[in-house]
């Protein structure tokens, strides 16, 4: 049996990075007195996923962990332990008990929602690329993976944009081979604009994977 | 924008922002309308080395135990924090609340080392406090602890209050003293009268401190009517099974130094080293017993979730049933994947069997001290192990498994002649055949010695306090006699540094009051972080010293006169001055003194009520 949880990471916590919080999970699940899966080998820890890392800065409500359970637990328990573990600033938000053979959240994420707000100068020029760039067919971007640079069409990998006051709303892909990230797209609209990147808070709304029918459904719904 | 915004918007610009971040989990958070005290208590180094401090936890915890205080903690902001803060008018600020140091009561510093004190200087600037005591009109009290409190002249000028000794019992009785001069309304000196009354309590302001001729220390002598005592006595908890201990920690989300339970087993030390300042200062020997131990340990690893205990003390393999704590602790903790270490080891007693099993997880390095290459100057500094000692140790740790052994020295050592320094590079030849003694199919591959040389500094407080540092040229001379014979042994790592930054720590370490100016200096000239080599300005050193018109020689390399009054005679530290003297003349004639343990030395511990029962 495995635990789904969502939970939150506030402002104050935005910058521990996801190598930390994988290490402050390894602590936080022992300190919840569940019956945790441990690993098998020399150095045995805690079997858990994440949905999806977040970078060092963002904040976000849609965190995924997935804990294997060494034995059944209900979930108002296991939401109450967990919830007990950890601190003010990741509160829990959702619980699932799923069976042993649900994927792994990170092979249902499919796309993410986020809330970009910009800050400074540039940002009111920026904003107004918007409907140029989504009426664009290509918009060649580089982007840094680990093994060097790549070109992507960063237009194909937008779902959608909707700019509000200071800042805008985008569905982006999130997947293994397709992937982009909101900073480099208020990167791509500051170039657009010719204007120098505003500063950009980014917090992520929703993880999004697809059910049995094709329909895109948030992560926890799945 | 409140401060705590404006805080946020610095994090993005600076390396580690995880150490301005708060918000742990196990971070106490109060609501400020509903305490009397606020305490600060700031660790004048970075995050991830003060973290792992265990005095910090014991008192946080302690603090905020009571209803009435709350204690929030406050690091070093490393150099390009301070930076930013001062570019854009942010004061030093607590990790908790967020809320400006000089907004607190008091205000709390732990001395660890001489080699933070221009931090100190740093924090209270970035704070908007005045440096100086006779310039503060409101804000916080300063009160100092921890080991360099035994001599804290250097810092007269800045600090009000010094807590000598164990600081459960006297913090609380600063804060009560606090509460009752609010309540008051007396004026601020006040305060400080009303806390020289409490044990362990040294205020630096009711004493007068005259000099000879020749610059020696002539007179300390409290103030006339200030009804300051003539000689203040540490504070000491007499029963750590009843002291407080924490129940829950803070536990970091980024790495810090020691990121696991600490668990201290005993407090004091009886092996009477005499170079170690922490085995004199820290006397009488307690222990926690093992039920206490058992019940701790328990509580951390549920409240915290570490899977590792280290169970701390000055010498571990020392506590009188070693053997059975930790066959409990394994037995107990082995099916909740928490493992047991011990950190410091001495090559005098082995593991127990019951951790070697616990250990055979991560063969990490065996760390053994020596201190000195010679029979001779170990039997010197009175540090009771033989080479057969060590030989015993590594060859079993090799059979064991074990490939790399680390050996820490001591170079400069009071009586210490070639033939002594030599003595190292024979030792780890000698350790090196151990290893090949092993047969080649039982050995484990890779064989790494590591031998590291530091720099004696002489401590106030020890029977050394009379000795000087070896003078500059002379420690370059005998490291790099070291290193060339070292050289010669294959597989063996050299690690030394260069000496300055141990003379000024020897500076400070047996400093009077006048040193303050050249630490105010220091610190004006940009000298901050000196305990890290890549800070430490020894050139911005030199010239305080210089421009405040002192010589710092006359505190690190003179040799003192059996007869002079030093500036800390009149903080009493346990052991008393007459049996450092005995101390100092047996090293000088090469006699040993056993352990405490098997006879008392007459060290002076007794004259505490409760201890040594």
């Amino acid at each position: 049996m495995r635990a789904m949880i969502r939970f939150a990471k506030r402002p104050r916590l935005r910058f521990i990075s996801h190598l930390d919080l994988q290490r402050f999970f390894q602590r936080a699940v022992n300190r919840t007195g569940l019956p945790i899966a441990y690993s098998q080998g020399f150095n045995p820890h805690p079997v858990m996923s994440f949905g999806s890392a977040l970078a060092l800065g963002w904040t976000s409500d849609y965190e995924v962990i997935d804990i294997k359970l060494s034995a059944p637990m209900g979930r108002k328990r296991t939401e109450d332990a967990i919830r007990a573990a950890l601190p003010e600033d990741l509160p829990v938000l959702e619980v699932r008990m799923v069976d042993d053979r649900h994927p792994a959240p990170m092979a249902l994420v499919k796309m993410a929602d986020y809330r970009v707000t910009l800050e400074g100068e540039s940002a009111p020029a920026a904003l107004a690329q918007i409907p140029a760039f989504l009426a664009r067919e290509a918009v060649s971007a580089v982007k840094k993976t680990k093994s060097g640079e790549k070109e992507i069409n960063a237009r194909a990998l937008v779902v959608n944009m909707t700019p509000f006051e200071g800042g805008f709303d985008a569905r982006l892909m999130l997947t293994e081979r397709e992937s982009i990230k909101p900073d480099l797209l208020v990167a791509l609209l500051a170039e657009m604009a010719g204007v120098e990147p505003p500063e950009a808070r980014i917090h992520r709304l929703t993880l999004l994977g697809k059910d049995g029918d094709g329909n895109l459904r948030p992560l926890m719904e799945l | 924008m409140s401060l705590s915004d404006r805080i946020e918007k610095l994090l993005m610009n600076v390396t580690k922002p995880v150490r301005y971040m708060g918000g742990e989990y196990g971070a106490v958070m109060k609501d400020a309308s509903r305490v009397d005290v606020r305490y600060a208590f700031l660790f004048p180094d970075t995050y991830e080395v003060g973290m792992s401090h265990l005095g910090m936890k014991i008192l946080y915890h302690a603090i905020n135990a009571r209803e009435d205080a709350w204690c929030e903690r406050v690091f070093s902001p490393w150099v390009d924090m301070a930076e930013l803060m001062r570019e854009n008018d942010i004061p030093l600020f607590s990790l908790e609340s967020r809320t400006p140091v000089r907004d607190f009561d008091l205000l709390g510093i732990t001395l660890q080392y001489e080699m933070s004190f221009t931090n100190i200087l740093e924090a209270l600037d970035l704070a908007g406090i005045p440096l100086r005591r006779e310039d503060r009109t409101d804000g916080p009290f300063v009160i100092v602890g921890g080991p360099c409190a035994f001599n804290p002249e250097p810092l007269e000028p800045f600090v009000d209050l010094v807590a000598l000794g164990d600081g459960e019992e006297e913090t609380m009785q600063t804060i009560d003293a606090y509460k009752r001069w609010k309540a008051a309304g007396l004026p601020r000196e006040d305060y400080l009268r009303m806390c020289a009354e409490i044990p362990g309590i040294y205020v630096p302001s009711l004493y007068d401190v005259s000099y000879n001729e020749d610059g020696t220390v002539r007179t300390i002598t409290p103030k006339p009517g200030s009804q300051a005592p003539a000689v203040v006595k540490k504070a000491m908890v007499k029963d750590l099974n009843t002291a407080v201990y924490p129940e829950r920690l803070i536990v970091p989300y980024g790495e810090i130094v020691h990121n696991r339970i600490m668990l201290e087993i005993f407090r004091g030390c009886t092996r009477g080293c005499r170079f170690c300042q922490a085995g004199m200062i820290y006397r009488p020997i307690r222990e926690r017993g093992i039920d206490r131990l058992m019940e701790l340990a328990d509580k951390l690893v549920s409240s915290t979730g570490y899977d590792e205990i280290s169970l701390m003390s000055l010498s571990s393999g020392d506590y009188s049933c070693l053997p059975e704590l930790a066959h409990q602790m394994v037995e107990r903790f082995a099916a909740r994947r928490v493992k047991i270490s011990l950190p410091s080891q001495r090559i005098d007693n082995v593991l127990t069997d019951t951790l070697k099993e616990t250990q055979k997880v991560r063969k990490t390095a065996l760390t053994l001290a020596p201190e000195a290459g010679t029979q001779r100057l170990r039997d010197v500094i009175n540090k009771g192990v033989t080479e057969a000692d060590l030989i015993r140790s590594v060859t079993d740790a090799f059979d064991q498994g074990w490939s790399a052994v680390k050996l820490y020295f001591m170079l400069g050592l009071p009586t210490e002649t070639d033939e002594d320094v030599l003595g190292i590079a024979d030792l780890a030849e000698k350790v090196r055949k151990c290893y090949f003694s092993i047969p080649k199919e039982r050995r484990a591959p890779g064989l790494r010695i590591t031998v590291s040389a530091s720099v004696f500094v002489p401590k106030n407080d020890t029977p050394f306090q009379w000795a000087g540092q070896l003078e500059y040229d002379e420690v370059v001379r005998r490291q790099q006699l070291l290193r060339q014979a070292l050289s010669r042994i294959k597989g063996v790592d050299f690690k030394y540094h260069a000496p300055d930054i141990s003379f000024i720590e020897a500076v400070f370490a047996r400093g009077d009051r006048r040193l303050g100016e050249a630490l105010e200096r220091a610190w004006r000239l940009g000298c901050r972080f000196d305990g890290w080599s890549d800070q430490f300005r020894y050139d911005l050193w030199l010239r305080a010293f210089e421009e405040t018109g002192i010589d710092p020689n006359f505190y690190a390399t003179r040799e003192r006169a059996v007869g002079e009054v030093f500036p800390w005679d009149h903080l009493d530290c346990g052991v008393t001055k007459q049996y450092l003297l005995r101390e100092w003349e047996k090293a000088r004639k090469g006699e040993c003194t056993p352990d405490c343990r098997k006879g008392c030395t007459g060290c002076g511990m007794k004259r505490y009520e409760g201890a040594c029962v």
